[in-house]
């Protein structure tokens, strides 16, 4: 471990994703100081990596770069990113977080982002950026509208050739940087740790992952995205251009097999927006979603839904009780039709994704005494009052944190959230 | 923009009225950008450039010693306008905009021109190209800088205080907020009492509490805050002024008329139930026809071991789903307004198993059926009610999307006609006491408020918002925020939420003595102006530009006036202004028309 | 590469397209360097002369890179087109093949679609 610094803020922020970067926003805004910490390389959240967002098919790029933009030449918002909480505590005078800020291997204050490290790196990785999907370097800038655009090297994988060192204008790797411990006291705290997706193999109809063209929806996202892995849909095991998609939805929600019974609330919608989006750019496709019940229930969803049936894509009411492959990766689905009400039918598709639902970022959060519900979701005392509050005086929550929910609605929370906190700050007797 | 990032400007240097000296820096990046430009070059053509006074090229310019160079060329050698060539100007700008200021300088004497990401990372195999690029472009950046003022954030005074239109749970939560907040509060309520839709009876999701506990709950702290004034039966005649300070003419319950200042407004005008045609699903043909919030007040108030209906004891009760929702043009009827109610209602599902639910555990004996479309019970706890609805027993019936039941009244039940998709698309036929209508919600009529407020409208009714996600409580109009379900239908849980988020616009929009403005915006040459008013019609934001008579140079003339809290810059005046008398500060058409002749120039 | 060639200016929006070439150079695809990027607040400040005398001190082609539905300002793009509309007009006057004026719409991250259209518009000078 290498030195040990403190800072001071009003507001804590854990995660800087869409709900995190609105609260510092907010709260900075009104002249309060915040530290947003950030455990990846980048600040942007789940949000930077969409494709395109429903229902107005903006660019979720262009939705979320001007806030990471603002986030980061806020002048009372200091982010650390590529840092972990490890720990926080309620003391008599706020909150205190131990942080551990991990080594880039690059001198944070020379670095121009000028990428000629990651140009000389000989070693190729798995993109995670990419879900897997595409390549990087060892030692590489997590994506192009990342922020700070810091390259960081990856300590495992990188063979210490040397090559980025000897490129760098700046002379700024420096293969011997160790984590570095940072206390930051906090008189307030809001807690924006988002979510994950269920793992690929949550249900073991669905093949356990071992299904080279079955894809997560968030792979799919980067196969839509323009700036996306191959700049096109194509099926992993062959590279073609697939003539038949479908998507599986409430893979991973409203399962109680898998210990989700809830409705994720967004992967309807998300299904809709890719396969809108799939229709655009392959549009001799067909594009069928098998679904219970489509939840299209946010302002402007249902008129969407509307849309893209008129588009011709196929919605059909079934469950799809197991998914297979033959012996050129198609993929089987089995599925029991809900009109038909017939016996079990096979189908077949050349690329198929599932809508797997929203899940807690974390099992604990932080060694706080917070509520969580029988999902791991924090779980607000005073949901008829303010959600926002957590039973804890100061301790705030945002976004998916306290359950799954689109990005108006996370969006919305993140300024309750944050005004809760600011009143919090005038009002409490805290120092 | 966050508006901090509109860094402060106390420049006190006035030398950019002397004869323009400029400054020209290129930065090498480390090889970034001179292993591809010749920067030497560049910075050598840049130095017989007319009115440049320096040229200087150095490897990082970014670092402190190349800040360095700027500061000490503006305090020693008399440099009054600065180009930068170096990366993409969202990298650096506010760097460099610090350095001026430092300086004493204006930041915005400063031009910043991207040869990194847009020249020598594009054009790596073409050197010779790049750098002749190179050096066009810095030659415009200086026709740019040349033509361009200095400019001052503009500032507009604030008032402390917000108006809250509507008492209901988001007027209440929101008003709550802005006076903890220590903004002085106005709540200003139509109807003689405040709490809005929850003060019906009912129980409600999530918590099962009684509906009118939480209007309670929020109206007792409100009226706990010495800087809430509430107005009931008062009604709003005239709204002016604008953001930073807003007066309403209020209409109050005595007939007398109160003039409200605010220096926000939040629009908290809440929902109304959809009420059915007549004849719709048999309303109005039966009093055993209900809208939902009819039957939660009957459940609620029935005691005892039965449920009954003008002495008639209720057996068997069926809940329809999507009245007034996700309606379909040429099969529903269509409202007033001429349209039909294409959207989603969000709580209507879940309601309706809620009351199920409750309506089973109350009175067991009642045979519950549930006639639905799409089951949207999204909640975190929704999808269990949903499960709890079937242990139940309640009976389901899935309706086609298209498909529409027919309802009969008969002497002694109503009978209801479905096909359902559960049972391979049989017709089916249900034969109920009771027909509860699980009604949607349409925004209350506001046309006055709309008005007054100029507040856009979406094809749904409701208000629209800016940008669902990038200024989702926001309209065009600077310093009026929407919340809760005006906007569009929300449970309890969101419509807080959202009334918190309008709160905390308001109070960062107010925490300061006063706002500060883009300078981006229109600016008017009076002595160029003819008073045509071509540019009034091009303005798409009501109250930024106006006609007015002035005095300019002794004489009276009309000219356009640009009111810099209302403008947004677009510029959309500028195009058809033939004499050039308005422009957008920072964006002048001379500026463009000088750069491109530099560009196009061999 | 180095021989003069007919100058393309592309006109681009501080919200939209010009983040959208920047991801461009951070990418490090290339184009050609006969190209001139400026910067607006959004297009529709530009006169319909602002164009015609474009090409009269000798600008060969422009592309207009706007936000399209991104477009932060109310109403802009409708009257935008209407514009560009009557540049067409002038054009055709001056005999000015309007294929050297192209007005499209370009994301922050619309790469592939910034580099077709200046290599469309590379095939429209070059005759």
């Amino acid at each position: 471990m290498n030195g040990k610094t403190e800072h001071n803020c009003d507001t804590l922020i854990v995660g800087s994703g869409i709900a995190g970067m609105q609260a510092a926003l907010d709260i900075g805004d009104a002249g309060f100081n915040v530290i947003m910490v950030e455990k990846s390389p980048s600040i942007g959240g789940k949000m930077i990596s969409l494709s395109k967002v429903f229902p107005t098919l903006d660019c979720a790029s262009c939705i979320t770069t001007p806030k990471m933009a603002a986030s980061s030449h806020h002048p009372r918002v200091q982010m650390m990113t590529y840092t972990e909480v490890k720990n926080i505590s309620k003391k008599a005078d706020g909150f205190e977080a131990l942080l551990i800020k991990k080594p880039r291997f690059v001198i944070e204050s020379e670095c121009i982002s000028c990428r000629k490290c990651e140009e000389a790196c000989p070693v190729y990785l798995e993109d995670e950026f990419e879900y897997g999907l595409g390549v990087k370097k060892a030692i590489s800038i997590p994506f192009t509208n990342a922020i700070p655009q810091f390259p960081v090297l990856d300590e495992e994988k990188c063979i210490r050739c040397g090559a980025c060192a000897r490129v760098c204008p700046k002379d700024c790797i420096d293969y011997l940087q160790k984590p570095e411990e940072i206390t930051v006291k906090a008189k307030s705290v809001i807690i924006a740790t988002g979510y994950e997706i269920t793992p690929m193999d949550a249900k073991k109809e669905y093949g356990e992952n071992k299904l080279i063209n079955v894809i997560s929806s968030l792979q799919a996202e980067r196969l839509l995205a323009p700036h996306g892995p191959y700049g096109k849909v194509l099926r992993p095991s062959d590279g073609k251009i697939p003539d038949s998609i479908a998507y599986v939805q409430c893979a991973g929600s409203r399962d109680e097999s898998i210990g989700v019974p809830y409705c994720s609330r967004v992967c309807c919608m998300y299904a809709i927006k890719q396969a809108m989006l799939l229709s655009g750019s392959l549009p001799l496709s067909e594009i069928t979603i098998y679904y219970m019940d489509i939840r299209a229930f946010g302002k402007g969803y249902e008129q969407f839904y509307n849309q893209a049936r008129a588009m011709g894509i196929n919605f059909v009411k079934a469950k799809v009780a197991k998914i297979s492959e033959d012996s050129q990766h198609n993929v089987i689905l089995r599925i029991d039709r809900q009109e038909e009400g017939s016996k079990p039918q096979e189908v077949k598709h050349d690329l198929v994704v599932l809508s797997q639902g929203l899940i807690p970022s974390r099992k604990e959060f932080f060694g706080l005494d917070v509520k969580l519900n029988e999902y791991g979701f924090i779980d607000s005392p005073a949901k008829t009052f303010s959600p926002a509050l957590t039973g804890i005086d100061g301790l705030f929550v945002a976004g998916v944190a306290s359950g799954p929910k689109d990005i108006p609605d996370t969006i919305m929370e993140a300024g309750s959230a944050a005004m809760e906190a600011l009143n919090y700050l005038k009002t409490a007797k805290i120092s | 923009m966050s508006k901090e990032n509109q860094k402060e400007e106390n420049a006190v240097n006035e030398s950019y009225r002397q004869k323009p000296k400029v400054a020209v820096y290129v930065c090498h990046c480390g090889g970034n950008i001179s292993d591809v430009i010749d920067v030497k070059r560049v910075a050598a053509e840049l130095s017989k450039y007319p009115n440049v006074a320096i040229s200087r090229e150095y490897a990082f310019m970014c670092s402190s010693t190349g800040q360095d160079f700027v500061v000490d060329d503006i305090k020693n050698n008399g440099i009054n306008r600065v180009v930068i060539a170096a990366c993409s100007p969202f990298l650096h700008e506010l760097t460099f905009r610090g350095a001026l200021n430092r300086a004493g300088l204006n930041p915005y004497l400063y031009e910043h021109v991207n040869i990194r990401e847009q020249s020598s990372w594009v054009h790596k195999n073409d050197k010779e190209g790049a750098t002749l690029k190179a050096i066009s472009l810095v030659k415009a950046g200086v026709e740019k800088i040349l033509r361009q003022d200095p400019l001052n954030s503009i500032r507009v005074e604030a008032l402390h205080s917000v108006a809250v239109i509507g008492a209901g749970i988001a007027g209440l939560r929101a008003a709550l907020s802005c006076a903890e907040n220590g903004l002085d509060v106005t709540i200003i309520e139509k109807s003689d009492s405040i709490g809005g839709n929850l003060r019906r009876s009912g129980n409600i999701y999530p918590t099962g509490e009684k509906a009118s506990s939480i209007p309670e709950n929020l109206s007792k702290k409100v009226l706990s805050m010495k800087n809430v004034k509430i107005y009931t039966q008062a009604e709003i005649s005239f709204v002016g002024g604008y953001v930073g300070n807003f007066q309403l003419n209020v209409k109050k319950s005595d007939g007398n008329f109160e003039k409200v200042k605010a220096g926000a407004i939040i629009v908290a005008t809440g929902f109304n139930h959809y009420i059915p045609h007549e004849g719709e699903y048999g309303w109005k043909k039966s009093t055993f026809v209900l809208t939902l919030p009819q039957f939660n007040e009957l459940l609620e108030q029935s005691a005892g071991s039965e449920i009954e209906i003008e002495g008639k004891k209720i057996k068997s009760v069926a809940f329809m789903h999507c009245v007034g929702s996700r309606q379909i043009d040429g099969i529903d009827k269509p409202g007033k307004n001429g349209k039909v109610n294409d959207y989603c209602s969000r709580i209507c599902c879940t309601a309706i198993i809620h009351s199920a639910n409750r309506l089973k555990e109350k009175f067991p004996y009642v045979d519950v059926f549930d006639i639905y479309t799409d089951m949207r019970t999204y909640g975190m706890h929704h999808e269990k009610y949903y499960k709890d609805a079937s242990k139940n027993d309640v009976i389901f019936f899935r309706r086609p999307l298209e498909e529409r039941p027919v309802v009969e009244i008969g002497s002694d039940s109503i009978k209801i006609k479905t096909k359902d998709v559960l049972t391979m698309n049989e017709e089916m036929e249900i034969e109920a006491d009771v027909l509860v209508l699980g009604t949607g919600i349409v925004p209350n009529d506001i046309s006055d408020l709309v008005e007054y407020l100029k507040l856009p409208r979406g094809s749904d009714s409701f208000l629209q918002e800016v940008h669902p996600k990038l200024r989702p409580v926001e309209v065009s109009n600077n310093g009026i925020f929407i919340a809760g379900t005006a906007q569009g239908p929300m449970d309890v849980m969101e419509t807080l939420q959202a009334a918190n988020t309008a709160a905390v616009k308001a109070a960062a929009l107010l925490s300061s003595p006063d706002i500060p403005l883009d300078p981006f915006v229109a600016v008017v040459d009076e002595d160029k102006c003819t008073g045509c008013g071509l540019c009034l019609a091009e303005c798409s934001y009501s109250g930024a530009l106006t006609m007015m008579e002035k005095e300019v140079n002794g004489k009276k003339k009309k000219v356009a006036v640009v009111n810099p809290a209302l403008c947004k810059g677009c510029g959309a005046c500028v195009a058809v202004c033939e004499p050039r008398a308005i422009n957008v500060a920072g964006w002048t058409l001379d500026q463009f028309d000088a750069m491109v002749e530099a560009i196009a120039k061999e | 590469m180095s021989e003069k060639k007919p100058k393309i200016l592309i006109i681009t929006t501080n919200h939209s397209s010009y983040p959208g070439a920047n991801a461009v150079g951070q990418a490090h695809l290339s184009y050609d360097s006969n190209t001139y990027i400026i910067r607006v607040p959004d297009p529709v400040m530009f006169p319909e002369n602002f164009y015609m005398k474009a090409f009269e001190k000798g600008i060969a082609g422009i592309i207009i890179m706007s936000s399209g539905s991104d477009c932060p300002y109310e109403g802009a793009y409708d009257r935008l087109s209407k514009r560009i509309q009557n540049v067409y007009n002038l054009m055709k006057g001056k005999n000015i093949p309007i294929n050297r004026l192209k007005l499209t719409t370009i994301c922050t991250v619309c790469r592939e679609a910034f580099i077709k259209e200046i290599s469309d518009m590379e095939k429209v000078v070059a005759k």
